[in-house]
C-alpha cells in the first residue's frame, strides 16, 4: 500500500474542500443577486465539467509554469496541483450551494427583512443554516472528486513522490510497473471511499427538504 | 398615524391615498390581482413605488417622485413593521422560540432577555407550552400565533396582515379573530388587514378600503360602505346585490322599466336629467301582499331556505328588474309567500343611494363622486 500518495491525497482533497467552500458559498450567494450576466457566468464555472482534463491540463501548464500569475512557478509541486484542484472543482461546489440557496423560500427572506435584520445577519442566521445540506454535499462531492482526480494532477504535477503523486497516479504507475494486486488495493480503497461520500450526499438530499429546508412551496 | 399616499403607473398601476390611526383597523379589500399585496409590501418596504409618500408617527419612510426617484427609502428593517404572512414564513430551521427571539437579535438584549421576551408572547398568544416545537410540528393555526408573536416581539410602530385567516379552518380562524381583538386594545398602533373577505373585513375593520385595478376606490367605515358606495364598481365590488339604473333630476329618481318616481336626497353633485346607478339597503325595502299608493308589484321569482333564513328573488311587474331579499322563514310563511305569487314592494326613498355612471373606459369612474 503506497501511505505516502494515501495520505498526499487526503492533503489534497481536505485543503481543497477547506478553501473552496468559503468562495463556493460566497460566489453561489453573489450569483444569486446576478441577472443579464449570470449564465455567462454560470456557464464559465461549468466548463470543468465539460472540458477534457487534458485541455485544462494543457492550459494549467501553459499558465502555471514559468512565473506563473503568482510570480513563481506552480508547475510540479503541491502548492500547484492544489490550484489545479480548486478550479477544477468549481462546479462540485457551486452548483449544490447555488441550488440550496435557490430553493428557499423567498418569502422566509422577506420575514427576516422585516423582522429587522442586517443583510450579513440573514445570510448568517437564516440563508447559511438553510443551506447547510447543499453545503455538505459540495463539501462531500469537493472531496472525493479531489482524491480521483487523475488528468489534471498528473499533466500539472507530473508523478513526484510526496509532493504531487496522488492516489489515482500511484494506481496508474503500479499499472504500468504490472503491480496488480497493489493498483487493486488503491483502486478499492478510492471506489470504498467514493461510495460513501456519494452516499452521505445522497442521503442528505433524500430527507424531506420542506421542514428543514424552508423550501419553496 | 400611518399616512399613506402611493402613486405609480407602471409595472402595475398603483393610485392610493390612505391613513390609519393608532388603535385602528384598516381593511384593504378587493378582488384578486387588485393590488392589495403589492399596497402592503411597499409600506413594509419589500418593494419601492415610482412616487408618493410613507409616514409612520411623522417619520417619513419614503418619499420620492416620478421625476427624482426615491428621495429617501428606509428599508424593510428600519421601518419596524410588524408583517403577518399569509403562509406564516416561519423559519423553518428554529423552533417556535427561536422563531421569536429572531426579532429581538438587534434589541441589545442578552439571549436570556430575548428568550424571556419571546416566551412571554407565545404565553399571551396561548401557545406557551409549544415553544420549543419546530414549525412543522405545529397546526396552521397555532403556526400563525407564532408568526403573530414574532411580528410584534420588537414592538412594530404599525402592524400589517396579509390575508392571515385564508389558509385556516373556520374555528381557529374565530379564535384569531378573538385574539385580534384582545390585542388591538393592548397595542394601538395602525394595523392594516389585506382581505379579499368582505365579511371579514366588515367584523374586524374599522375603515375599509376597495382596492380595484391598484386604485383605491373608496375608503369608509364599513357601515358607510355598504349604504353609500362610492360608484357603481365599489357596489359591484362590496357585492351589493340590489344595484338598479335609472334618471335622476332635481331630487326625483327615476327607475328604469318601473313608472315609480322616488323622492331621493343628494349632495347636489349630480348634473340634471344624469344617468345613474342606485343602490338600497336591506332595510329600506318592505315587501307587502297587499297593495298601497307607493308600492311596486312584483312577483316571487325564486326563493331558497337558508336554515332560518329565505333569500328570495322578485321580479317587478313587466320589468326586468330583479330585487333580492332576505327574511326569516316566519315572515314568508306570514306573507304567504310562494314562487309565482303576486307581492308588493315598498322602498325608503330616503334610504336610495345614488352613485354616477360613468362608461366604463372613463378613468373617472373610480375617483368620481
Amino acid at each position: 500500500m503506497d501511505i505516502d500518495a494515501i495520505l498526499l491525497s487526503l492533503k489534497l482533497a481536505f485543503w481543497t474542500m477547506a478553501l473552496i467552500l468559503p468562495f463556493g458559498i460566497w460566489v453561489a450567494h453573489r450569483l444569486m443577486s446576478l441577472n443579464k450576466s449570470r449564465p455567462w457566468i454560470e456557464a464559465a464555472l461549468a466548463l470543468p465539467l465539460v472540458l477534457p482534463p487534458t485541455v485544462l491540463g494543457y492550459y494549467f501548464l501553459v499558465g502555471f509554469g514559468g512565473k506563473s500569475f503568482l510570480g513563481f512557478p506552480l508547475v510540479f509541486s503541491f502548492f500547484g496541483i492544489l490550484v489545479a484542484s480548486l478550479i477544477v472543482n468549481l462546479p462540485f461546489a457551486i452548483q449544490p450551494i447555488q441550488r440550496a440557496f435557490e430553493a428557499i423560500n423567498p418569502e422566509i427572506l422577506e420575514a427576516a427583512q422585516v423582522s429587522g435584520l442586517s443583510n450579513w445577519q440573514i445570510f448568517r442566521l437564516i440563508e447559511l443554516p438553510l443551506a447547510w445540506r447543499g453545503i455538505t454535499s459540495a463539501a462531500v462531492l469537493t472531496f472525493a472528486h479531489t482524491l480521483g482526480e487523475f488528468g489534471v494532477v498528473l499533466m500539472v504535477g507530473g508523478a513526484i513522490p510526496g509532493e504531487t503523486k496522488t492516489v489515482s497516479i500511484a494506481i496508474y504507475d503500479k499499472v504500468q510497473s504490472f503491480d496488480t494486486a497493489g493498483a487493486g488495493m488503491l483502486a478499492l480503497l478510492l471506489l470504498a471511499i467514493s461510495l460513501i461520500a456519494i452516499g452521505i450526499s445522497y442521503g442528505i438530499f433524500s430527507r424531506n427538504p420542506s421542514q428543514q429546508h424552508g423550501g419553496r412551496a | 398615524m400611518l399616512k399613506v399616499k402611493l402613486s405609480q403607473s407602471v409595472p402595475m398601476p398603483i393610485q392610493i391615498n390612505l391613513e390609519c390611526k393608532p388603535g385602528e383597523l384598516h381593511a384593504l379589500v378587493g378582488p384578486s390581482g387588485s393590488g392589495k399585496t403589492t399596497v402592503l409590501r411597499t409600506i413594509a418596504g419589500l418593494r419601492q413605488p415610482n412616487s408618493g409618500k410613507i409616514e409612520c408617527n411623522s417619520e417619513t419612510w419614503f418619499e420620492g417622485d416620478d421625476s427624482g426617484g426615491a428621495h429617501k427609502s428606509l428599508s424593510a428593517a428600519q421601518r419596524s413593521c410588524g408583517f403577518l404572512f399569509q403562509q406564516y414564513a416561519l423559519f423553518p430551521h428554529l423552533n417556535a422560540l427561536e422563531n421569536v427571539c429572531i426579532p429581538l437579535q438587534n434589541s441589545g438584549l442578552n439571549p436570556n432577555e430575548r428568550k424571556n421576551i419571546a416566551r412571554e408572547w407565545l404565553g399571551h398568544m396561548g401557545i406557551g407550552e409549544l415553544a420549543e416545537r419546530m414549525p412543522h410540528q405545529l397546526s396552521g393555526g397555532q403556526q400563525q400565533r407564532v408568526a403573530l408573536a414574532r411580528a410584534l416581539a420588537r414592538k412594530p410602530k404599525i402592524l400589517l396582515l396579509d390575508e392571515p385567516f385564508s389558509a385556516i379552518d373556520t374555528p381557529t380562524r374565530q379564535s384569531l379573530y378573538k385574539t385580534l381583538a384582545e390585542l388591538r386594545k393592548d397595542l394601538n398602533i395602525p394595523i392594516l388587514l389585506v382581505t379579499h373577505d368582505l365579511r371579514e373585513a366588515d367584523l374586524l375593520a374599522d375603515q375599509i378600503t376597495v382596492i380595484d385595478q391598484g386604485i383605491g376606490l373608496q375608503t369608509a367605515a364599513p357601515q358607510t360602505l355598504f349604504q353609500k358606495p362610492r360608484n357603481s364598481r365599489v357596489a359591484e365590488l362590496v357585492g351589493i346585490s340590489n344595484m338598479f339604473h335609472g334618471v335622476f333630476d332635481a331630487g326625483s329618481l327615476t327607475w328604469d322599466g318601473c313608472k315609480q318616481i322616488f323622492s331621493v336626497a343628494d349632495k347636489g353633485k349630480i348634473p340634471p336629467k344624469a344617468r345613474v346607478a342606485w343602490v338600497i339597503p336591506q332595510s329600506g325595502l318592505s315587501i307587502h301582499n297587499i297593495p298601497s299608493n307607493i308600492s311596486v308589484p312584483a312577483v316571487v321569482e325564486k326563493m331558497s331556505s337558508l336554515g332560518q333564513i329565505a333569500a328570495i328573488q322578485l321580479r317587478l311587474e313587466g320589468s326586468q328588474n330583479t330585487i333580492e331579499w332576505e327574511a326569516s322563514s316566519a315572515e314568508v310563511r306570514r306573507l304567504g309567500m310562494e314562487v309565482g305569487s303576486q307581492m308588493h314592494i315598498e322602498l325608503d326613498g330616503k334610504q336610495i343611494h345614488i352613485m354616477p355612471l360613468r362608461p366604463i373606459n372613463d378613468p373617472r369612474r373610480f375617483i368620481d363622486h
